[in-house]
């Protein structure tokens, strides 16, 4: 077999223009698909860490309360006890924490602005610190009531900076228009298109908002050891929190606030609890991942075919050019499936070599321009969910993309070598050109 | 596997008839040719262009099946074989010179040597080389190791040939006008070094020219004309 790698190696050595040409093309398809595949994955790297940051856990509980049957409250009543279920039920549980839920108007003295309220306690937030970056201000001030905590974006709405006061106004589940007068605690880095709607309160001064009280929360925010078993972890809560005598809502792929119009037109009144996923929560923005890889997959397969034929072209060619040489083997003693190894090494070798040249290439520029921190135009930022350009390398994505693409030039370089395989030996001796 | 010794006949070619098919026209390439060639014998076929030479080394060489008529080599009949037996008889069995060396062009004259060696997987690495470089001597050729074809002249490429059909023991080595594309002098060496093999390996040559200087090194001649064998010691002309 090393002696047919050798000829193979050789042999696209010994055509250097016809294999440089076919193999920069693999290159090229390579380059793109990594390239592609890189911001995918950075977008999806921002995506996640935006969003479980700032709107999810990797699993969460969320409430709907409903005192009349037509208008529901995003509560969680009670939460501790739901905590206690939670660790009780989730064996790779990292830790868990209770964020409010809320949707207010803020105001400056200049300019208003409707955002979502996250309502944290700092004490059990060992996330945020690590995550948030600070513009200005001081976030350990988010642990005392009567701050909040905004992000550039909004500030630049807003006109205002660390230190100055702001106004929530809210109407309340009981229908009382309320009002509560905070500082801006500190100005965070924007995150992408979650941070642009919205703020961190703390859970105390949410509660006075709402007019909420200390048991009470929006949702129970839970965090894992392990992403990948939460589908199973979410259908094992689900279970948990039925058998402890609470109403569940049914298992849906949709955010929580996506599912409150729905909740609304139910009939029931009380509470009902929901699980979701972290995909779940940002499931109306997930489709800008899969519109970067159905473009990656469109173009990919166009430029993979249109190399096909290439491959199928040059091997022909090579073929004919080589029918003597195939007829002399084939004479002193080589079998069939040899011949045809021959030829797909041939072809498998120009794959390797160009996706590896391919990965190399297309990793090394998604690197620069990562490292360039290329800024994104406000418009796209809701798709990239980052206001630079992000890139993030992912090798198994990479190799896995070497790998069809290696896979697709050796499977299309069968048909040519199946015939140079079949070829009678004293028709190949005997031929002429 | 029947065993030959020197004397006995190691193809034996029964009225064999080779037509080939060009549309609708049939060509007839040999007309009902008998022959049989003792084991250790240096046999040349002789004959014009278009006489058949080529076709009957095919057949011998198992790379070409008779129209009809009974092709023996070895003891094997060659209709009988399916494409994997035949392919292991021409590794095991046979071994080939052409005109034009039909050496592989990307690998080196050891390389080449070596391949059908590669082909049995019998033999460890150092059993090869080993093999390899006796033969590569013994044709004069044991400082080119490394050289490609394209860094050898003609006479060169020839002896890698020889060393190549000869480096699996074969006991019938086929030459189809092995001097046709070398001159005189050189010609004459390999024809010296094929002679040379053939006392010393005790291998069976049969090889084809119109050349009567290379014919006078023959053991044996058999003489084609028209698909027919006309003249030949141990060999007999074809009714058709």
């Amino acid at each position: 077999m090393s002696q047919l790698f050798l000829i193979a190696f050789r042999n696209l050595v010994s055509h250097g223009r016809r294999s440089l040409f076919l193999g920069g093309a693999i290159a090229g398809v390579t380059t793109l698909l990594v390239f592609l595949g890189c911001l995918s994955s950075g977008v999806k790297q921002t995506m996640l860490e935006s969003a479980l940051t700032v709107a999810t856990g990797d699993m969460n509980v969320g409430g709907y309360y409903k005192v009349t049957a037509g208008q529901s409250a995003p509560l969680v009543t009670d939460y501790k006890k739901v905590q206690e279920i939670i660790q009780k039920t989730l064996p790779d549980l990292d830790f868990v924490t209770a964020r409010g839920r809320g949707w207010a108007r803020l105001v400056s003295d200049q300019a208003s602005m409707q955002v979502g309220i996250a309502g944290v306690d700092m004490a059990h937030e060992p996330r945020l610190p690590q995550v948030l970056k600070l513009k200005e201000g001081n976030l350990q001030d988010l642990a005392k009531p009567g701050n909040v905590l905004i992000f550039e974006n909004q500030a630049k709405k807003l006109k205002v900076k660390a230190g100055d006061s702001l106004v929530f106004s809210v109407l309340t589940d009981r229908g009382v228009n309320n009002t509560v007068d905070v500082k801006v605690c500190g100005v965070a880095e924007d995150m992408g298109l979650l941070t642009t709607f919205n703020v961190f309160l703390p859970q105390e001064t949410l509660n006075k908002l709402d007019q909420t009280n200390e048991s009470t929360t929006g949702a129970v925010l839970i965090y894992l050891k392990n992403r990948r078993r939460i589908p199973q972890d979410v259908d094992l809560l689900r279970k948990a929190l039925t058998g402890a005598g609470y109403n569940v809502v049914d298992r849906s792929s949709k955010a929580f606030w996506m599912k409150m119009q729905e909740v609304n037109k139910e009939e029931w009144t009380g509470q009902k609890l929901d699980v979701t996923s972290w995909d779940d929560e940002i499931s109306y923005v997930t489709w800008t991942l899969s519109a970067i890889d159905g473009l990656s997959f469109l173009l990919t397969t166009v430029l993979l075919v249109i190399i096909a034929v290439g491959i199928m072209n040059s091997l022909w060619i090579a073929i004919r050019e080589r029918t003597r040489e195939i007829g002399t083997l084939r004479a002193i003693g080589m079998r069939r499936w040899r011949v045809m190894v021959m030829f797909v090494l041939e072809a498998f070798c120009l794959g390797v070599l160009g996706t590896a040249a391919g990965a190399v290439l297309g990793s090394f520029l998604a690197l620069i321009l990562n490292a360039m921190h290329l800024p994104v135009p406000a418009g796209i930022q809701f798709f990239t969910m980052s206001t630079t350009l992000k890139f993030a390398l992912d090798p198994a994505r990479i190799l896995g993309g070497m790998a069809i693409i290696t896979f697709c030039c050796t499977v299309i370089s069968l048909i040519p070598s199946f015939k140079a395989a079949r070829m009678r030996p004293v028709t190949a001796i005997s031929h002429v050109g | 596997m029947p065993k030959n010794t020197e004397g006995q006949d190691i193809v034996s070619i029964q009225n064999v008839i080779k037509e080939y098919h060009l549309d609708k026209v049939v060509v007839p390439a040999l007309r009902g040719v008998s022959l049989s060639v003792e084991a250790g014998d240096f046999l040349s076929i002789v004959g014009p262009s278009g006489s058949g030479k080529t076709t009957l080394l095919n057949l011998i060489g198992c790379v070409d099946v008779a129209t009809s008529g009974t092709v023996l080599i070895d003891g094997h009949d060659t209709k009988s074989l399916n494409d994997r037996q035949l392919t292991d008889l021409r590794l095991n069995t046979l071994g080939f010179i052409f005109q034009s060396f039909n050496l592989v062009p990307v690998l080196s004259v050891f390389q080449n040597v070596e391949f059908p060696l590669l082909l049995q997987r019998k033999f460890t690495k150092e059993e090869r080389a080993k093999r390899v470089d006796e033969l590569l001597e013994k044709v004069g050729l044991d400082k080119h190791t490394q050289h490609r074809p394209s860094e050898l002249s003609g006479g060169q490429r020839q002896r890698v040939a020889i060393a190549r059909a000869l480096v699996t023991r074969p006991k019938i080595v086929l030459a189809d006008e092995p001097t046709a594309n070398l001159d005189s002098v050189t010609g004459e060496n390999i024809i010296d070094l094929m002679k040379e093999m053939n006392r010393v390996e005790k291998t069976t040559f049969i090889f084809s020219t119109h050349d009567a200087k290379v014919m006078s090194h023959a053991n044996s001649v058999i003489r084609l004309a028209d698909g027919k064998i006309t003249d030949g010691k141990g060999a007999k002309a074809g009714a058709h």
